[in-house]
């Protein structure tokens, strides 16, 4: 392996050692809990709060440091994410939850406003000004029961049905009817062999009806090569010698040289079968010896 | 006096000097390292360059929330990013790839598709061993699709199925790609005898213009009845065949070939480079997904040209086809066409198999899209 393709191969490591991350415009607020009651989970301080779940409907990475939550549409950046903790950052179809203690410096998941029955909540993307996302809470939602955001297809991941009920924090809201195509694959084929045997059928399959379309429409149109008409060099210098009366010498030669090449089977030229002696405007041939002057010139004073 | 202080002091709070961290140096020195040797080496510019660049922009540190970084909704980064990250640019790339592929040697001999649908074995191949290695079905199916040797392809699928592995993914499949002559050739040696390789195979009859227009219509319609999740790709492939072929759409071809694919692969290269982050550098999965693409080119490879020695057993004597020509059902265009050309001319100096390979190549990028497609349907 010479130095280059080392180099290629050091660079592609170095570059596959990357990861991507994706917009903060794939994050949605799943659920909120306004009003908890005695069965409600706890903060981390043993407080029984209100609080924002967070959902990423992609499948990459969502950083949402530095992203903003607020009920208050005239003050956006009520309750900044912090932009600097590596924890902020959400994987494929994860969730997370934000307690509403109303003290956000208790921590990175904890907001300085509590969540009220009646009011929205509001997700801000970073530049503390493009709302992301938003979800209405009900006025008379009863106390220990959520609002959530559910999705009828998870494939689709769009999540347009929102209703009241039992709080499910950090999990998905779909009661686990729903699951992707790929959750589905690792459920009834976790080793790959049924995907793969189906797979490689149909690829097969579609080329293979290609293959018969063509050779049903063309398979018994084949046109004879020169060879095939009995052609031989003989014919060849024949045709050749008969053009040398109209053209001159060059074009005799060059036809006798295409022939021969093309009879001995070392022309492989794959556009269109077709030999020429014709110059291609547009070629590289052409290209390189349009450059060049017709006749050498003189520097002369 | 204080205020100018305080000005001072909060301007350089929003320097890259006070925001950056070791990391971000190390990105930027490895994005410069990059230009410099495709500057002065000239190896893979088109690529380095852009991806080179790149890195430096997307590591540039800064204050958050300013509205120019590449993950900033609306950002002028963020924006040139959703080719990549909606997978606009892939198809792009396609309609630029089908105005220039020339399907003649593929229809002459249309049995040779089925070379280019057995090297597609490569994709599943890979597929299987990703989730013996412990990956989630959609990371599998979007490592699996390096096999199919096809750049454009592999960002489009993974920017579906595996967005956090669409880096490693897509640098793998550039890599390998470039590295064809140097996996495939012993390949080649290690399966074929003496005699194989001396095969002659007939010479390709001429296709008319009626057949070169009627194939990308046919072709698009049969594949995209059979894997509609393979649209975009497909679609974008035949209908920039058909520019070509109709003739009478020359300028609409020119620009698909020339212009655009130029103007999309510096975007795609740029903000692929944009996005690479510095704070998950090293990680075993990138490494895997490194390990795991080579072993698809070698599935792939393999798959091909013992393909051909099975379907010599069923043909006779004047037709049976080189299995050197195995291999470029891989569809790296047109390096493992060249591969079979190279090799077959090592062992028979007359025997030209360029134009004959060319017809498993073509059919090979019609069958990566198709295999896309059905990794799509099945884990999307």
């Amino acid at each position: 392996m010479d130095t280059r393709k080392l180099f290629l191969t050091a660079a592609a490591i170095v570059l596959s050692l990357q990861a991507f991350a994706q917009n903060v415009s794939d994050l949605i607020i799943s659920e909120v809990m306004a009003v908890p009651d005695e069965s409600s989970v706890v903060d981390g301080y043993g407080e029984k709060t209100g609080w924002i779940e967070l959902f990423n409907t992609s499948q990459g990475t969502v950083n949402f440091g530095g992203c903003f939550l607020t009920d208050d549409p005239s003050d956006l950046r009520k309750s900044p994410i912090s932009g600097i903790d590596r924890s902020t950052r959400l994987g494929p179809r994860q969730s997370v939850v934000f307690y509403a203690s109303g003290h956000g410096s208790d921590g990175t998941y904890y907001t300085n406003f509590p969540v009220r029955a009646g009011s929205t909540v509001y997700l801000v993307s970073n530049d503390g000004r493009t709302i992301v996302d938003s979800i209405e809470i009900p006025a008379d939602i009863p106390a220990g029961k959520s609002v959530s955001k559910f999705a009828h297809d998870y494939r689709a991941v769009i999540f347009d049905d929102v209703r009241t009920t039992s709080p499910t924090p950090g999990s998905y809201n779909a009661g686990g009817s729903l699951e992707t195509g790929a959750q589905k694959v690792a459920r009834e084929d976790p080793h790959g062999w049924i995907l793969t045997l189906v797979s490689v059928s149909v690829v097969f399959i579609a080329l293979m009806l290609l293959w018969w379309l063509f050779a049903a429409l063309f398979g018994q149109k084949k046109k004879k090569t020169p060879a095939s008409k009995g052609m031989n060099p003989e014919v060849a210098a024949a045709i050749s010698m008969a053009l040398q009366s109209e053209f001159g010498s060059e074009v005799y030669a060059a036809i006798g040289l295409a022939l021969h090449e093309y009879l001995q089977d070392t022309v492989h030229d794959n556009e269109s079968f077709i030999i020429t002696i014709r110059p291609s405007e547009g070629s590289q041939w052409a290209s390189k010896s349009q450059g060049f002057r017709r006749y050498p010139a003189l520097n002369r004073k | 006096m204080q205020q100018i202080i305080d000005s001072l002091r909060q301007f350089w709070e929003f320097t890259g000097f006070y925001n950056c961290s070791w990391q971000n140096l190390v990105m930027i020195a490895i994005g410069i390292t990059f230009i410099t040797i495709a500057i002065l080496k000239e190896w893979e510019p088109l690529l380095l360059v852009p991806i080179g660049f790149g890195m430096i922009i997307g590591n540039i540190p800064m204050f958050p929330g300013l509205n120019i970084g590449i993950y900033e909704d609306g950002s002028v980064l963020n924006t040139l990013y959703q080719g990549v990250k909606q997978g606009w640019y892939p198809p792009l790339i396609f309609l630029g790839i089908g105005a220039m592929t020339d399907f003649s040697a593929l229809i002459s001999q249309p049995r040779l598709i089925l070379i280019g649908a057995a090297a597609q074995t490569g994709i599943f191949g890979a597929y299987l061993l990703s989730l013996a290695l412990g990956f989630a079905p959609n990371e599998a199916g979007a490592i699996g699709i390096i096999g199919g040797a096809d750049g454009p392809t592999a960002i489009f699928l993974s920017s579906k199925l595996a967005p956090d592995l669409m880096g490693a993914i897509a640098v793998s499949a550039y890599s390998y790609m470039a590295l064809v002559p140097v996996i495939q050739r012993p390949i080649m040696l290690a399966l074929t005898t003496n005699k194989e390789r001396l095969i002659r195979m007939p010479q390709p009859r001429q296709v008319s213009q009626k057949e070169k227009i009627i194939f990308p219509i046919a072709g698009f319609l049969i594949t995209a009845f059979i894997v509609p999740s393979g649209l975009p790709l497909l679609g974008m492939l035949f209908f920039g065949n058909l520019l070509k072929e109709s003739g009478v759409t020359k300028r609409l071809a020119n620009t698909a070939s020339n212009a655009l694919i130029d103007i999309v692969t510096t975007m795609i290269g740029l903000t692929v480079g944009c996005s690479t982050q510095a704070d998950k550098f090293l990680t075993g999965n990138s490494l895997k997904i490194f390990l795991l693409g080579l072993l698809s080119f070698v599935i792939a490879t393999t798959c091909g040209v013992l393909f051909v020695k099975l379907f010599n057993l069923f043909l006779k004597e004047g037709r049976k086809i080189n299995p050197l020509i195995g291999n470029a059902g891989v569809s790296a265009v047109p390096d493992s066409a060249r591969v079979s050309e190279n090799v077959g001319r090592e062992f028979d100096p007359g025997n030209h198999l360029l134009m004959h390979a060319m017809g498993p190549n073509v059919a090979g990028v019609i069958g990566s899209a198709v295999a896309a497609g059905i990794l799509l349907g099945f884990l999307g």
